[in-house]
């Protein structure tokens, strides 16, 4: 560690080995300086202002640099972010759920023009205004691409606060890693609740040489031993466009190999599978819990990546269990892609709960023993 | 008379700049467009900003114009250019960045980067190029389009009582303590061509040097959109353009 960062850290209001109680959203602006984020731009919106308020109040650009804007709004912020990657930079935006409506059209260019970011979706409860208590009801919008075109966001789903900050540097590196944005899918319980965290470590923010070095695309300023770096989305000729899209395609199939992480608990002895993620998997953990005491052996998949996602795992899961339920905070939607890696093999059923309400463990072991035991 | 006896540097009066690629533009004969790229490869050089320049293109004609400047250049969304001029110069203050806009752009679409870019004073510039139509999806309206012009979307000519009025965007941005200079200008003649490249110029400097957001609103034409002649068209926006985009500093400090 460099003499600078020794620094920062002795300095720093939070040691790197403590461990600190704080909200999720704030573990986030924490993860986000410390991993040497350059810019975050951001626009106010609940459940997740507490990001943009926490880095207002750290300022980080008087100790690392990192440039902290409140844009007009949130399409602004998207299409900052966008200039920043353009530049190689380490550049981020959250919101929430009518928020994210919004940023789709930048992150359509984003994942078009291959840049790589941090998006960060603190859910809440919808469609519309809705609700600003908690929901998971934008599992479509972010998994299946909520602009246009064919594209993939790399997607991770915590269910801890310290996930929260751990993943801001998983999603830096995945990003990139494949020239991809990629979003943090939360929502307004792991946002908004307060839990231990260990914060990572201070990493320096790049010199513009070693940008220019790790991302030789980046618009910094052409220099004479190369030619001009164009930042874009747009080709007119059909053919090189559809030559684009099978580079694309061809992208996302080498992370569906290589990035699916998820979490099987209680599985191996498992008569019957939960499968959910984020807060309604936390949930989902003391609902095992309560069944095993009734002799019931249920077992949990937490997909951490929610694209790629873990069909294999499931797959291989429902040839040893007789009935999988989903539990979402939506009306159903990650039920299809645990529908499509099951392929019919045994029942796969779903127990939501919407609009901002919570489900219980309790009213999801009935709910489980109501569609899945009967 | 051999030509080769005239075709020497001692001779030179004009050259093509430096920074022009050599490609065929795309740009319709009479479209203010190619000039105005000239001008702004002219200034990039003579400031030798080409390695610490990053050009933002935007949605409308000049969508293609990273084709035909040999410098870095990133392709923004429909008139999201100044927000992406924002980040970038942000996160490299020592750059020098622009965005290069039409009125569809910058006027509609973009209306909200726009402003709130100039308001904050973002340390950019702003290029943009107004000619009263959408040329690029067929000639529609504008904002930026005159009472009674005819456009494919205001066949019988723009109603400003159901259409609304031509938006003068740029007085609205003189007004804005963010923005240091604002100035209207053409390159319909010789003259207002070296205008034209003094206030590229001076909207580039104020860039490096800080002093907030300049804007360059050069009144354009669009010779296939009103569908006249390139000469006509000069004519034209003379006679039609200047009364309601008057030429001059709107703003210089």
């Amino acid at each position: 560690m460099s003499e600078e960062l020794k620094q920062r850290s002795a300095e720093a209001k939070i040691g790197d080995s403590q461990i600190t109680l704080m909200k999720g959203n704030e573990a986030i602006a924490h993860a986000a300086i410390r991993y040497g984020v350059d810019g975050y731009f951001g626009y106010p919106i609940t459940p997740q202002s507490e990001i943009i308020e926490t880095l207002m109040d750290e300022a980080p650009w008087e100790t690392t640099g990192m440039v902290v804007l409140q844009a007009e709004s949130e399409v602004a912020a998207i299409n900052m972010v966008y200039g920043g990657a353009g530049c190689g930079k380490y550049a981020m935006t959250t919101s929430s759920s009518p928020g994210m409506s919004l940023k789709q059209e930048g992150i359509s260019y984003l994942a078009g023009a291959e840049l790589p970011c941090l998006l960060v979706n603190v859910q809440r409860g919808g469609p519309g205004l809705g609700t600003i208590q908690p929901g998971q009801a934008d599992y479509f919008q972010t998994v299946k691409g909520g602009g246009h075109g064919d594209y993939k966001l790399i997607t991770l789903a915590p269910n801890s606060v310290q996930e929260m900050a751990d993943l801001v540097g998983l999603g830096f590196e995945l990003a990139f890693k494949y020239n991809n944005p990629a979003c943090i899918l939360t929502d307004g319980i792991i946002g908004q609740m307060m839990e231990k965290v260990r914060l990572p470590e201070f990493k320096a923010r790049r010199t513009e040489a070693e940008i220019r070095k790790q991302c030789p695309w980046a618009t910094l300023g052409k220099s004479a031993d190369r030619e001009p770096n164009i930042v874009t989305s747009l080709e007119m000729d059909p053919a090189l466009m559809e030559m684009r899209n099978i580079k694309f395609q061809s992208k996302y199939k080498t992370i569906e190999e290589n990035e699916v992480r998820y979490e099987a608990i209680n599985c191996e002895d498992a008569d019957y599978i939960l499968v959910a993620f984020g807060s309604s998997a936390r949930i989902c953990l003391k609902t095992v819990e309560l069944a095993r005491e009734e002799g019931i052996k249920v077992g949990l998949i937490r997909p951490i990546t929610l694209w790629p996602f873990p069909s294999k795992a499931i797959c291989e899961y429902a040839q040893k269990v007789k009935g999988i339920l989903v539990v979402e905070m939506n009306a159903g939607q990650m039920i299809e892609d645990v529908r499509l890696a099951v392929n019919g093999t045994i029942p796969v059923e779903h127990y939501g709960r919407m609009g901002g309400i919570v489900p219980t463990p309790e009213g999801v072991l009935d709910g489980f023993k109501d569609k899945i035991i009967k | 008379m051999n030509t080769s006896n005239i075709v020497s540097p001692e001779n030179l009066v004009y050259a093509k700049p430096e920074l022009m690629n050599d490609m065929y533009m795309h740009y319709c004969p009479g479209c203010s467009h190619g000039t105005v790229h000239k001008l702004i490869a002219e200034v990039i050089k003579e400031l030798g900003l080409e390695d610490k320049t990053i050009g933002i293109a935007p949605v409308g004609c000049a969508v293609f114009a990273y084709k035909y400047i040999d410098i870095d250049w990133q392709e923004a969304a429909h008139g999201r250019a100044p927000a992406v001029a924002t980040a970038v110069k942000r996160l490299n203050p020592d750059k020098m960045v622009f965005t290069y806009q039409g009125d569809g752009d910058l006027a509609a679409i973009g209306t909200a980067e726009t402003i709130h870019a100039a308001n904050r004073g973002e340390n950019i510039a702003i290029i943009f190029i107004n000619n009263g139509i959408y040329g690029m999806t067929g000639g529609q309206m504008a904002p930026t389009t005159l009472n009674k012009m005819l456009t494919s979307t205001s066949p019988t000519g723009r109603d400003v009582q159901t259409m609304g009025n031509p938006l003068k965007i740029v007085d609205l941005m003189a007004l804005l303590d963010g923005v240091c200079y604002a100035t209207r200008s053409s390159v319909h003649t010789a003259a207002a061509v070296r205008k034209t490249k003094k206030a590229i110029k001076l909207a580039f400097e104020n860039a490096m040097a800080g002093k907030g957001t300049s804007i360059v609103e050069v009144v354009s034409t669009c010779s296939s959109g009103w569908k006249l002649s390139p000469t006509a068209s000069n004519d034209w926006m003379v006679k039609n353009m200047f009364p309601v985009y008057p030429l001059g500093d709107l703003k210089n400090i």
